[in-house]
């Protein structure tokens, strides 16, 4: 392990980090933004909660949002704490980062010539949203969602929702805040700017802190594997959207970006390995792991790799067939 | 009778912890403001995200300065928990490391790593009189028209840093980048390096007065390889990545 290398790896890791932290604070001041506007955020349990429904309009709601995954973090865990159904809250955080004007604008800018892949992007994205959301649906929330996100969720959830057992404060356990123990369909008054404050600027420094260690994963992959070994099986149809996959997860690049990154190697790889690597990164990479840690248990997370890896494969063989 | 439980106590530094945020929060406004003013994001990122992280950098500022306002305000002693003091500690020793460390990035081992850049452009500037192409210039234009002998004899003046290849003597390249290092691209061209001259080393910043002469490629045919007039050595632009 040579000082150069280090030193490379070390300028890669300020390159990743700071181009991702103004995005990391979008996302913090909009969930800040929707705590104030919208306190107790009734209206995100008034999002359907019908299994395809739901992850579609979540799915959707990625419109309001010009951020990409990182940003997206710190809005679907707002959601979920509200009480969103879980449908929604996933579909919008496996989707929104490409269903969103930056992200589609700069696919096109980076692939005028290529109409099909302006199509295919987004709608692959909402088809592994969807199967995601069905996926980690099975797995039942108590099993699925980290310890506190579940606690401040059941405390949002109308009773009927949740068994009083279930209940970790409120009714039964210990005494809920008074901001928060008001009957779920009775909007909380609106809190302090400075408990908001204190709030966002911790939620910010918890998700860096992460942001770092994902940051800190990548860089190291990145200076000690060489890329071409990812990319040497570029004709190969099922190798090289395999390698395109293992592409988009090592170099944890902005999905508002990774168009344009996507482009220098465009040349040397079939079409699905390009939509491959177009549709994996947004949903999960090194630098996202330890950001969707804030969310999930070890489990959902080894879920949300192996099926969105799953379905992107499918999808990236099917075009394969398709465009050949 | 259940006794109560005592919060866990917490280290005294940290019993303020409205200070300690606005102390953490200070500093990553501080890592993105002086990375705008001193040209460390030139060498990090490409120059259409500059305005995002300086405006990000201010919007810290913001928070950390309302920050320190609660943490001086009347009755805010506010006491964070271990996890908090912890995530407090730890991101402020990150941020004081980013901003002592500057980046110092070897570029030929950057590009040592990578595959070169492939990309097609659609729209070139042939109009360009030759000797005021850039290095990526060079590599964009004989990429879309790879008929060497149209280029034969013309002037070249191009800077660039020396990248070792294998097999082969070093080209003079430079790194495309389409948003941070991360997704750095390497371009280059093969240059003929004057016999008896010691070599350069990598990673060495070098502005090349010359012509375009052409030269039996490896695979067979013929290639065009910069032949220099006058080597000079530069520091590095201040502008090392090139979009």
């Amino acid at each position: 392990m040579s000082l150069t290398r280090l030193a490379t790896a070390w300028a890669l890791l300020q390159g990743l980090l700071i181009e991702a932290l103004p995005f990391l604070l979008i996302g913090v001041l909009i969930s800040a933004g929707a705590r104030w506007f919208a306190p107790g955020g009734r209206w995100l349990r008034r999002l359907p909660s019908h299994p395809l429904m739901g992850p579609l309009t979540g799915a959707a709601l990625g419109f309001a949002l010009p951020a990409c995954e990182c940003g997206n973090v710190p809005v679907a865990r707002r959601m979920l704490s509200g009480g969103a159904p879980l449908g929604a809250g996933l579909g919008f955080l496996f989707a929104a980062p490409v269903l969103n004007p930056i992200v589609i604008a700069s696919t096109w800018a980076a692939f005028p010539d290529q109409p099909w892949l302006l199509l295919a992007r987004p709608l692959g994205a909402v088809v592994v949203a969807v199967g995601l959301a069905l996926l980690l649906g099975l797995v039942g929330e108590p099993a699925l969602l980290q310890a506190d996100l579940l606690a401040e969720r059941r405390l949002h959830q109308p009773l009927a929702a949740v068994g009083l057992l279930e209940r970790s404060s409120g009714l039964v356990g210990a005494p809920a805040p008074s901001a928060l123990g008001a009957a779920a369909d009775t909007a909380p008054p609106r809190p302090p700017l400075a408990e908001l404050m204190r709030h966002a600027s911790q939620e910010f420094l918890q998700l860096a802190l992460l942001l770092v260690m994902g940051c800190v994963i990548a860089a190291l992959v990145q200076s000690f594997v060489p890329r071409s070994w990812l990319l040497a099986v570029g004709g190969a149809p099922t190798l090289s959207i395999l390698a395109l996959m293992l592409l988009a997860l090592v170099v944890s690049v902005c999905s508002s970006v990774d168009a344009f990154l996507a482009l220098s190697f465009a040349a040397q790889v079939t079409p699905g390995a390009l939509l491959a690597f177009l549709l994996l990164g947004p949903v999960i990479d090194l630098k996202l792991v330890s950001l969707l840690g804030l969310l999930f248990r070890p489990r959902g997370l080894v879920l949300t790799t192996a099926g969105a890896a799953l379905m992107v494969l499918l999808i990236g063989q099917w075009v394969n067939l398709w465009r050949q | 009778m259940i006794p109560l439980q005592r919060p866990p106590e917490v280290p005294p530094p940290l019993q303020r912890a409205a200070l300690w945020r606005a102390a953490s929060l200070g500093l990553w406004a501080l890592v993105l403001l002086c990375s705008s003013i001193d040209g460390r994001l030139d060498l990090l990122l490409r120059a259409v995200f500059h305005p995002l992280v300086a405006l990000a950098g201010l919007l810290l500022l913001l928070v950390a300065l309302v920050q320190l306002r609660l943490a001086f305000g009347a009755g805010r002693r506010e006491r964070g928990d271990r996890r908090q003091a912890r995530t407090l500690l730890l991101t402020t020793a990150i941020a004081l490391l980013v901003l002592l460390l500057p980046p110092a990035p070897s570029f030929a081992d950057l590009a040592g790593q990578r595959p070169r850049d492939e990309t097609a452009e659609s729209e070139l500037s042939f109009v360009l009189p030759p000797a005021q192409r850039s290095l990526t210039d060079w590599v964009r234009l004989l990429r879309c028209q790879p008929d060497p002998k149209l280029f034969a004899g013309d002037p070249v003046r191009i800077s660039g840093f020396v990248l070792p290849m294998e097999g082969e003597p070093p080209q003079l390249a430079r790194l495309l980048v389409r948003c941070c290092l991360a997704d750095a691209s390497p371009v280059g061209l093969p240059v003929a390096w004057p016999a008896g001259q010691a070599p350069f080393a990598a990673d060495r910043w070098l502005a090349i007065d010359g012509v375009m002469g052409l030269k039996p490629a490896p695979g067979g045919g013929e290639r065009l390889e910069v032949v220099p007039s006058r080597i000079r050595p530069i520091p590095r632009p201040a502008r090392p990545l090139e979009p």
